[in-house]
Parts: C-alpha cells; structure tokens; sequence
C-alpha cells in the first residue's frame, strides 16, 4: 500500500513539474511586423527538423453543434464532409507551427512559431475571404485562453491559396509571360516585318537622342529634345531613360521583344499588364552599360519577389513545410488537413477521393497523433491536446527532455500558440510509450519509420478515427464493433424528453421489427440512430413507415410525429450541406429534397458506386 | 466559477482603461460614456433617467459587415422587395459590434442641447444554455478591417460586450423554462433521481465508504445530542472537500464544497442507497453557481414540501437568470417603451438591425417589417432623408458627399471643430454641450474616434441643426414635441429603402412614397427597368462577356430587343427584353434547344450562352425568391442552384404539418413567406417601381449604357 502511495506521490509531483515546465515554455510570435525575418528564421528551422507539429485556431468550432462532430458512425464521405464544412465556413486566426528534431531517445529541440493570421483584402481583390463566420461561444472560450483579437486583426499576416494566386495574377496581369520566354512560333508575315521596322526605326532613333541628349549645347536643342521625347513617349524608368511601345496583340509583344534581344543589348524590356491581362505595352528601358542593365534586371527580380511574397504571404509557410516533405504531425488531421488545403491550396474537391489524393501532393506525410493514441490503445477517447497530455503524464512514466534553444529571444510572456509545441512533446511522449523510436537516419531521410507509416494519413486510414475506405461503421465510441451503414436508420419526431431507454421500449412495443436485437442511441436532441443487429431490417422499417396502413404501437407513434429514414438520406444531406442545429431538421429538408434528387445520386461517379457494392458484398459474405 | 473570472478580467480593463484614460489629458478626447459588462447595470439607469428627460434619442450601429457576398451588393435592378430581402439577409447575418445610444435634452436655462452619448460593446455571448443570441454570425472582411483602422477595440468586444436576448429568445426561453417546471412539478421525487454510474473503481469504492461513515456520523449526531450540531465533522485540512454544516430551511443540512462531479454523483448514491432520512438537493442560487446540500428531514411529507419549497425556488433563480440574459435588450425596451423620437442616419439597415437582434424574426415583406417596427418605435426620422428632400438643406449640402461625417462638419463646424471659441459660433448654430458622469463640456479636441457613441451624437447634432434650420423653435420648449412638429411631419417615419434608388417608404402606413424633391437626382443610368421584361441568366461560361450575351440574344430576337444587360457578377447577368413576352419565349427556346442535340442546337446563335450545358435562365421572380433565401454562396450561380434545387412547394406542406406540431423553423418559415408574397406580387404591381419608371423617360440610348458599362468593367 505504501508503495502504491509513493507511486501515485510520485506521479503527481512528476506532472506537477511537467506543468511547471510547460507554462515557462514561449511561443515566436509573429505577425506582419516581423514576418519576413522570421520567414527566413523557420526556413533554416524547418530543413534542419526532423518533424513538423502543426495546429491551429479558427473562429468557430462544429463542436458546438454535436451532430456537426464527425461520429463514428461516420464513413469517410460524410466525415470528410462535415470537415469541409467546417472549413470552409470558418476563418483561421493562428497558424502554430513547430519544427522539432529528435537527437536522442527521449530528447526534442523543438522551434516554436505562433503566427497570427487575419485575411485581410491586401490585393483589393476581395481574397482570401468575402466573409467569414464566427462562433459567439469559440470566441469567448479562446478569449478566455487569452486571446489578443486585435493584435490578430491589426497585425495579421494575410494570405492567398495556390488557386487565389493564380487568379490573383491573372487579374493583376503579372502572370504574364516576361522578357524572353518565347520564341515566336509562327514565321514571320509580311505585316509583322513592316511592323518590327517601324519599330526598330522608333526605337533607334530614340537610343540615338538618349545617347545625344548629353551633349546638347543650346536651348533651343533642349526645347526640341523635350519636344522630342514627348512625341516619342519617352519617359524616365528607375532614372534611367525609357520608351513605352503600345501593342494590340501577344503576337506583337513577341515580335517587339525578340527584335529587343536582337538588337543591341543595353535594352531591358519590361511588359507592362493590362488590368484584363492582356499585355497592354512594351516599355523598354535603355541601360547605361553591361553592368547597370545586370544591375537593373536584378532590381526588377527582387521587385517582382516582393510583390510575390505580398500576394502569397502567410503560404510562404506552408510552402515551405510542403517542399521541405518533412512529416507533418498534427492532431486532428482530417480538421486540419481540411482547413489547409482549403485555405493554402485551393477549394476542397467534393469527393473525398479527390481530396486524398490532392492533398497528397504537397503533403505526402501526415500523422495523425490522436488516431495513433487510439489505435495503439493508449487512450480511447478522443480529447485536446491538452487532456492528451495530462493523461499520459498520469498513467505513463515516459520523461521526455524539451529543449527550445530560442527561448530568450521570443516576446515576452506570450504562449498563444503553444498546441504545436504540446503536441510535438506529445508526440514524442507517445513514441516513447509505445516504444517506437522515431530517429530518422541520415539514409532513409524520406521515409518514416515504418511503425508510424500505419498513422500516416492516406486513403485508407483516410479518415478520422475508425473508419474506412468501406461502408461499416461503428455507432458507440467505447464498443468497436463494427456494422454496415445501412444497418442504421435515423428517428426523429418523438416526444420531447425521452431518453434511449424510454425510446426502445417504446419501440419494442410498436412493431414486430423491434423483436429482433436492436439499439438506440441518441445524437442530439432531436434525432436518433436505430442500430439493427441483423441486415434487412432497416428497410423493412422504412417500408413499413411508408405503407398504407400501419398498425399497433407504431401507428401512434407515428401520429406523434415519428420520422424514420435509412443512411441514405443522411449522406444526401451532408452532400447538399444542410447543416441545421437539429439533425432532425436536417433530415427532414434532406428528406425534401432527396425526391428531386435523384440528379446527385446518380452523379455519384460510377465507380464509387461499385466500389459501395463490392464492400457491401463483401460484408455479406462474411 | 468561469463569470467570476471573466468579471475580474473585465474588471481590471475598465481599470486599466480607467487608469489610461486618466494619465492622458481630459480634453484630449471626445467624452463618451463606454458601456461593457462590468459597467452595465449602473449605466442603465443613469440612461433610464437620460432618456426620459430627452426630447430626442439618436441611435448609430456598428455591425461585422454589410452584405454577405457580392452578388448581395445593392444593384440598380433591384426592385424594392427585394432590396428588402438583401437588407433582411444582412440584418440576420451580421452582428451589432457596437451600439451608440445618445439622448439629446433641451436645456432652457443655456439655451442649448445637452447630449449624453453613450457607446455599448454588444457581443452575442450564449448566457442561457441553449437559448443564446445567435449560435454564429458572419463577418465580411472589409468592414472588420475598417473598424480596425478606426481602432475598434474588438478584445473588449469579445471580452465585455454585453449580451442580449431578443423578445422572441426571451419568451421561448420562459415557454421552455415553465414546461420544465410543470413537469417537475407532477413528479416531484424526480428531483433525486440517480442514474448508476457505468463503471466503478477502487477509489470509487473508497471514497463512497468514506461518505457513507460521515453522513452517518453526523446523522446519528444529530439524533442523539440535538444541542451540538454545529461541531465540525472531521475535515481533513489538507483536503479541498468541505462540510459545511448549516441549516437549510430550518432544516440540519450539509454544504459540500470542492467535490467533483463524479464524486458529487456517488454521494447521491450513497445518499439513496443508505439514509432515507437523509436526501441529496441541488440549489440554483440567483448567482451563477449552484449548491449541493444533504438535508436532514423527519418525514416524508417534510421532505416533499421541502422539496417543492426548492423546486419553486430553483425556478425563480432560473427566470431571474433569463431576465439577466436579456442585458442589452432593456436599452432598446427603454427607447421603445418611452417612446421617443428616434434619430438615425440612413438608418434602415440600423433598425432591420435592432428589430432582428432584439424583436424577434424578420418578417418576409417590407410592409410587415414596417408595420411591426411603427408598433415599437412610433416615430424615426432619418437625418440622411432629411438632408436630401428638403430643397434648401439640399443647396447647403452643395451636392457634396453626404456621408455622416463630412453632413456633421458641413451643419456643425462649430462642434465638429471641438473649439469654444465663439467666432465660429453664429447664431443660426445650434449649441450643444456633452454631459458625461455628470461634468458637462462644451469643448474637446476635434475628430472623435469611429465610434457608435459618437457617431450617433454627430447624428443628433446634425438633426438639431437641421430642425434649428427648418424653422423648428426650440425656445418655446413648453410646447416642444419634435415627434409632432409640424415642420416636421413630412420627414417623420419616412425612411430610405434604398439611398441608391431613393426609394422612402412610409413606416406608419407601409406605402412607398416617391421621392418629391426635384432637384433630387439620383445616379441611374438604367431608365425604365420594368422587371416583368427582365430574364436572369447564369451558369455561362466564364469567357462570355455581357456584350456577347447582347449579341447573341440580338440575333435571335432583333437588334432591338434587348434594352440593357446588367453584369450582376462573373457568373450572371441581367437582360432586360424590350417586350414582356420576349421572357418567356426566351426560356422556351432555351428549354427546346437544351432539348434537342441536334446540329441546329450547335449553329444556333445563341450556343455561344449556352455553351458547356450549365448555363440556366430564369425570370424576376426567381431572383427574387434567390435573394431571399437563407442560403449564402459567394458566387450568384451557385446560389442559384443550391436554391432552385429544392422545389419550394414541398416546403409549404411540410410548414403546414410542422406547424400542426407547433414546432418554430425561422428559416422555413421565411420561405414559406415569400411564396406568399410571389403570390401577392401577382395581384397588386409594386407601384413605387412604376412611379420610378414614369419619372425617368430615357435619356440615353441603350447601347451607350451597354458600352459604358462595358467599359467600366473593362477597367
């Protein structure tokens, strides 16, 4: 006994300094006042890290709406669904991220950076966001973390999606091609060469007054030169001298820029963008000598990079994380995979296929730290990261070393932002109960340990928790016995107040359907999912809700209102995006809809549909 | 625990601001009274009195955004309903950030107003679980950055606003509150219903034999020396648990103190399962917190009066917690129950605003909106309408901009300036003074902050100046009643629908009146939009330009058919057809040739639209029943076809059967409605729309109107 005392003493003066240690741990700030010297500090940090933990804060959470939490028993379509939503409604306010590299068994170096995120309209094109929703009761639940909102708002970095910056470029006109890039494709016509000489006589005549203009002696010659240069449409570019040539077609901006190298090679050409992006003139720029056209062309560059950086700002981040190919860790990956690739690389497709595969391209590794505690066992219910945290501080012994090297040099007192670097000691906690050695070798630089490859997210742990590239689910978090989906069907419309219990006796009464082994249990409020232990039963239900006559128990429950409807209308109403506060209402507008909808289901790509047969098939044969 | 905590926050910011403000010099700043959470209820008073001696009240909002996406921008063709509906969209989807509230009262003795304005942080907090203001409101990126280059404080925001509770969230949350009681009351041993816990461990074990000998302790205790019940049980010092011993309802009682909830729920086990003379009570106190009590009780009966003596109280603590979550909402009651002239700047947003966060729902039309906000506020005058019809206020405006701002330094330099120096001040100048917490001021630095507060208080001004200039005497102010002023009338309750069209409607009757002035010359380049003749078109590809979609519907209908196209985004455009009945030919041959995949299908002129097979046509009505819909896409044919969908005369059978079970769907609701307007439409022509129409003959040929447009979105 006394031994046990001593054990459970020892356990919570260990988590006592584990606590102690955390809240003297400081997160970088940064927001646009220091954004680009920190871009180039995390560069560093990022290709000399092992892994990457990653988390984030939004305006609003779908955990507030309990049937907006993606369930278990969620497929991967509509969990994926109910992440899209939640994404692509609500906006981010920080981006953590923390680069942290193993050096021993049990020791990190993580690299904390907390960036503050507001999509602010920078490029006057109304991106990244129109508008965006929040969620009174987030607000006031990360206000109470003590969250600085007008820091965030002044002083947040923006940013635009892969997808927005080419737009963006469209529409600014810089997408266009630059000096040089193409060679004309067609040979030359008649008109093209009258047109390139007039040209070349224009432009000669102007480098021959440029070059004179030095030497001019009287008035009178100044007057002219002026004179001149304004019927030449000379101008001053950089203080250098310049002429602008307009153009009518891409066709002559080719020519005029060929006939540019051709012709002597104090020239540098620039094309100047019209708002529709289309090139609207050639403006040449006459250079002094060899050096100072290099030296202007490289202005031009680190020019045409600042307004890049502009235009992409925050997604330099990411960016970077994606070409580095390190493993991303991250909580919840499905939420913040979502998020990313909604508002880093471009709207999220509608299939969650689609999705998979995209996101794959740029982020090729991702483990999911909270699938991982699950699947190992080491915690069954899905909390923050947090909870996480103390819990395996309470029932592990598991010392992890944290050393932050930069920790003088952060701002003051701020820990906004500190999930990265949590889930990073996580993270490692984790491997270190589960005995998984995440050193990465020098040789297989690329690959991640093969115990954590299972963790990684792709298509088919592509989702969240239990589910699966099939259609079985569970229904109880703590009982894992899985079920087909079309075993279940929802029920609404009962009598305010009742509980599980009260419902499935009342069930059992009304029909001879609830004789056989069934379950209940209750989403929100409204709506209830009926679990039928044996295949068939579902839709005899659903039949018998929709036949003539009813009978018995049934018929009055049925006059109080009871609704049923199988999996079907469920995933119809995650596709249409009818997000209510009730399911019930939900269902019910799904239900609407679902008679003129035959149009979605059958634009259901052939092959997932095969794919839903052959599981079910399968699923039959066991 | 958590409001505590959050009280202490707000605390010590209004110290800190308090200290701030005090450091920095008094006339630095415009003076303002600021109202968040922590200085609420005082200031409700101190507001109450203000208001009742005022002889006016001018309002001003901040919201978090103005139109959801861009198609919901205000258009030249929209007829008046349904920029109703887009005002509507906006009003349930934006919050109110801020809102300034600033009395005016004629003060005979200086012969000048006394202002006292007053600027409230509003934020939607849930305080009630499962009632809150709204479970999430949008925010449009330009506007927040707009309040934060004023530097809006939006911590304090979120930290201190005050919530609100509508008088629609209010009586529901009473409705549900009484229901709950009834059914407690029928079965009043419910109240110790203990469910199992699922799963018990050792420390549950130990813990629930540790409880059981301490309760029997103190009750046997208690039975055999009746003169010592005050002696402390045992507590351990170092443990957090604590039993108070007390007397609750002249009952022996014992207040737990630092328990878990697990363990809470095992002593009500142990509680049920060991002592029948015991029982286990929660009490709602008419603060946050909640207590757990262990009573000792003689009888049955004892125990059953006792706990419907709790019971009754419960519930009393639970309404007076439903009173305290209406907080914001007692300003708009006091404004409306005083019934004083309200003075607004363009304010028709600014009430659909305060109807939707503190009324209730807004209706489907614009004639029952008005009807129901002319019920609470009897009379509104809005100052931008007051500028603009009255021909000689107009030659002072010099057709300059009249946004709130440059109106309050065009009619009051002298205030607008800060100054007391009295060259500015002419007698034809309205004086004004500011009175907050009591020190009253005539001067400060100009330029006040862009705040509700004070924009409402430029608001007053300006209206004072205005009634000064209309010839309103404030010097007999016996007799003064600006509500009633028949100088006034003519202004009084007339509002703009839309400042763009310069429709006004008429709140005390629902009729549109045209606007009078002739001098009024609103920016219309589109003469003659008779919406009957117009067809929407989205879906096309995006290489089709308005002037293509001219063209190609010129070569079926003739060169004169098409009047005007009108860009509504990327994704659409509005045609408006010479004839009526060009509509529904149009859709009928867009219908035949989708139909028919023949070689004439690809030649017709009018492929070019319709091209790639997305593209979809629709008349005014349609786009009247998109812009109401409760759906929000940021691109018009999205939006289009997430709501032409679902087929609308399904929803009016499923109002009906969900109506029969008296259940309340807003959103359903509001469609079901503009069916019933679609209907009404029919019937009776909207006649402001004509009166627009007969105004403005054409000016301009349609094609220069096309070009210019043409031109313009080229830039």
């Amino acid at each position: 006994m006394a031994s046990l005392f001593q054990l459970l003493f020892l356990n919570q003066k260990r988590s006592l300094s584990t606590k102690l240690s955390t809240t003297k741990w400081k997160v970088k700030q940064v927001t646009t006042s220091n954004f680009s010297e920190s871009l180039k500090e995390i560069k560093t940090h990022i290709s000399s890290s092992d892994f990457i933990a990653i988390s984030m804060e939004k305006t609003g959470s779908s955990s507030a709406t309990p049937w907006h939490r993606v369930q278990p028993f969620d497929t991967a379509e509509t969990a994926y669904l109910k992440a899209t939503q939640s994404a692509q409604r609500f906006q981010l306010l920080q981006f953590a991220v923390c680069p942290f590299s193993v050096t021993d068994s049990n020791k990190i170096v993580a690299h904390p950076y907390n960036f503050l995120l507001f999509p602010r309209d920078e490029l006057k094109l109304g991106m990244p966001a129109y508008s965006f929703l929040c969620q009174p009761s987030h607000l006031a639940s990360i206000a109470r973390q003590g969250f600085d909102f007008n820091t965030c708002i002044y002083e947040g970095i923006s940013y635009l999606s892969r997808a927005q910056e080419s737009i963006a470029k469209i529409r600014l006109g810089t997408g266009s091609p630059s000096l040089g890039v193409m060679k004309s494709s067609s040979p030359p016509t008649v008109v093209d060469t009258v047109f390139i000489k007039r040209i070349r006589s224009r432009i000669k005549h102007w480098r021959n007054t440029c070059k004179n203009s030095g030497t001019k002696t009287s008035k009178h010659e100044e007057i002219i030169d002026s004179l001149r240069n304004i019927v030449l449409g000379s101008e001053q570019f950089k203080s250098r001298p310049c002429l602008n040539i307009d153009v009518c077609s891409e066709r002559q901006v080719q020519l005029i820029l060929q006939m540019i190298a051709d012709f002597s090679d104090d020239f540098v050409s620039l094309v100047i963008p019209s708002k529709g992006g289309t090139t609207q003139a050639v403006r040449v720029v006459l250079a002094n000598s060899r050096e100072d056209k290099e030296l202007l062309e490289k202005e031009l560059q680190s020019l045409e990079d600042e307004e890049s950086k502009k235009i992409r700002g925050f997604r330099e981040v990411i960016d970077l994380i994606s070409a580095s190919e390190k493993p991303v860790i991250s909580h919840n990956c499905l939420n913040d995979c979502t998020l990313i690739h909604s508002k880093f690389i471009a709207p999220l497709p509608s299939e969650v296929d689609d999705f998979v595969s995209s996101l794959c391209k740029f982020f090729p590794k991702v483990v999911d730290v909270n699938y991982l505690m699950k699947k190992s066992g080491t915690m069954k219910k899905s909390t923050n990261i947090r909870n996480a945290l103390s819990y395996l501080n309470t029932h592990f012994f598991a010392p992890v070393d944290m050393e932050i090297p930069d920790q003088d040099t952060v701002n003051k007192g701020k820990t906004d932002g500190l999930d990265a670097l949590r889930l990073s000691y996580l993270f490692m906690k984790l491997c270190s109960v589960l005995k998984i050695s995440p050193i990465v070798t020098p040789l297989d630089n690329r690959q991640l340990v093969p115990e954590l490859e299972d963790f990684a997210f792709h298509p088919c742990s592509a989702n969240v928790q239990e589910s699966s590239c099939n259609e079985d689910v569970t229904v109880w978090t703590n009982n894992t016995k899985k079920i087909n989906c079309e075993h279940l069907v929802f029920l609404w419309g009962f009598k305010f107040g009742m509980t599980a219990g009260m419902l499935k006796s009342a069930l059992r009464d009304s029909n001879d359907i609830f004789s056989e082994e069934f379950d209940v249990r209750f989403i929100d409020k409204s709506c209830a999912v009926v679990v039928f232990w044996q295949p068939g039963l579902s839709k005899d239900l659903v039949n018998v809700m929709n036949a003539e006559e009813i009978s018995g128990g049934l018929k009055e429950l049925i006059s109080d209102g009871l609704r049923v409807t199988g999996y079907e209308t469920y995933r119809t109403m995650c596709r249409l995006g009818l997000w209510e506060m009730n399911l019930a209402e939900s269902l019910e507008r799904a239900l609407e809809s679902s008679l003129s909808d035959e149009k979605i289901s059958s634009e259901r790509k052939p092959s997932e549909i095969q794919w839903c047969n052959d599981n079910v098939l399968n699923f039959d044969d066991l | 625990m958590k409001p505590r905590k959050l009280y202490s926050l707000a605390l010590s910011r209004a110290l800190s601001r308090a200290l701030t403000s005090s450091t920095t010099p008094s006339q630095c700043a415009f003076p303002l009274k600021t109202v968040t959470v922590a200085n609420f209820e005082p200031s409700l008073e101190e507001l109450r009195h203000h208001v009742r001696s005022s002889d006016f009240v001018a309002i001003d909002l901040e919201m978090t955004g103005v139109t959801s996406s861009p198609w919901r921008e205000s258009f030249e063709f929209d007829r008046s309903d349904v920029r109703y509906l887009k005002i509507r969209d906006s009003a349930s989807r934006f919050a109110v950030v801020q809102f300034g509230v600033c009395p005016f009262r004629w003060d005979s003795s200086n012969q000048s107003f006394v202002a006292y304005p007053y600027n409230f942080y509003v934020f939607p907090r849930q305080e009630l679980a499962g009632f809150g203001p709204c479970n999430e409101f949008l925010c449009q990126t330009t506007s927040i950055n707009f309040l934060a280059k004023y530097q809006f404080d939006f911590n304090a925001f979120i930290h201190e606003g005050i919530s609100y509770l509508s008088r629609e969230q209010e009586k529901e949350a009473i409705r549900s509150l009484n229901s709950m009681h009834d059914s407690e009351c029928s079965n009043i041993s419910k109240l110790n219903d203990v469910r199992d816990l699922p799963s018990i461990n050792m420390a549950d074990i130990l813990f629930t034999e540790r409880m059981k000998n301490k309760f029997s302790e103190w009750r046997d205790g208690l039975l055999q020396e009746q003169s010592q019940p005050n002696q402390i049980q045992g507590t351990r010092k170092d443990s957090k648990q604590r039993f108070d011993v007390i007397f609750f309802k002249k009952h022996p009682a014992l207040k737990l103190d630092g328990f878990t909830s697990r363990q809470l729920k095992l002593v009500q086990l142990v509680i049920k399962k060991h002592f029948k003379d015991l029982s286990y009570i929660k009490v709602n106190n008419a603060g946050s917190s909640s207590q757990q009590i262990v009573v000792y009780t003689d009888s049955e009966e004892e125990l059953n009066l006792l706990l419907k003596e709790v019971n009754e109280e419960n519930h009393r603590a639970k309404k007076m917690k439903i009173q305290a979550a209406v907080g914001f909402r007692h300003v708009i009651d006091l404004l409306s129950s005083e019934q004083k002239l309200i003075v607004g700047h363009n304010c028709f947003l600014d009430i659909a605003h305060v109807y939707n966060k503190f009324i209730g729902h807004l209706p489907g039309t614009p004639e029952e909106f008005v009807a129901s906000v002319n019920k609470c506020f009897p009379h509104i005058v809005d100052t931008k309408l007051l500028m603009n019809t009255d021909n000689m206020l107009q030659v002072r405006m010099k057709k300059s901009r009249n946004s709130l701002g440059s109106a309050f330094s065009m009619f009051c330099p002298q205030i607008a300036a800060g100054s007391k120096s009295t060259e500015l001040v002419s007698p034809s100048h309205v004086k004004i003074d500011v009175e907050v917490d009591d020190s009253r001021l005539s001067s400060w630095n100009p330029g006040g902050k862009h705040e509700a507060g004070y924009d409402a208080f430029m608001t007053g001004c300006i209206f004072a100046q205005l009634c000064c200039d209309l010839g309103v005497d404030f010097k007999l102010h016996e007799s003064l009643k600006l509500a009633t002023n028949e100088k006034l009338q003519k202004y009084i309750n007339h509002l703009y629908l839309s400042w763009m069209h310069g429709d006004i409607i008429d709140l005390s009757t629902g009729d549109k009146v045209a606007n009078s002035s002739p001098s009024y010359s609103p920016k219309r380049r589109y003469p003659n939009i008779l919406f009957e003749n117009i067809v929407i078109i989205w879906g096309f590809p995006s290489n089709v330009k308005s002037s293509d979609v001219r063209e190609c519907i010129s070569k079926v209908f003739g060169l004169t058919s098409v009047v005007s196209v009108y860009q509504l985004d990327a994704t659409a455009v509005f045609v408006q057809f010479s004839k009526t009945e060009q509509v529904s030919d149009f859709l009928s041959l867009k219908e035949n040739l989708e139909r028919s995949n023949g070689p004439i299908s690809v030649l017709h002129p009018l492929a070019k639209l319709l091209d790639g097979g997305n593209t979809c046509a629709a008349n005014y009505d349609t786009y009247k029943e998109i812009c109401g819909s409760p759906l929000s896409q940021d691109l018009f044919a999205d939006q289009a076809n997430a709501v032409t969908m679902t087929p609308k005369s399904k929803l009016i059978e499923f109002k009906v059967a969900l109506r029969s079970e008296e259940h309340e769907n807003p959103s359903l609701q509001d469609n079901v409605n503009d069916v019933a307007v679609n209907f009404v439409e029919k019937i009776k022509p909207n006649s402001i729309d004509q009166l627009r129409n007969v105004q403005s003959t054409g000016q301009a040929s349609p094609f220069e109107i096309e070009d210019s447009r043409v031109a313009e979105a080229n830039l």
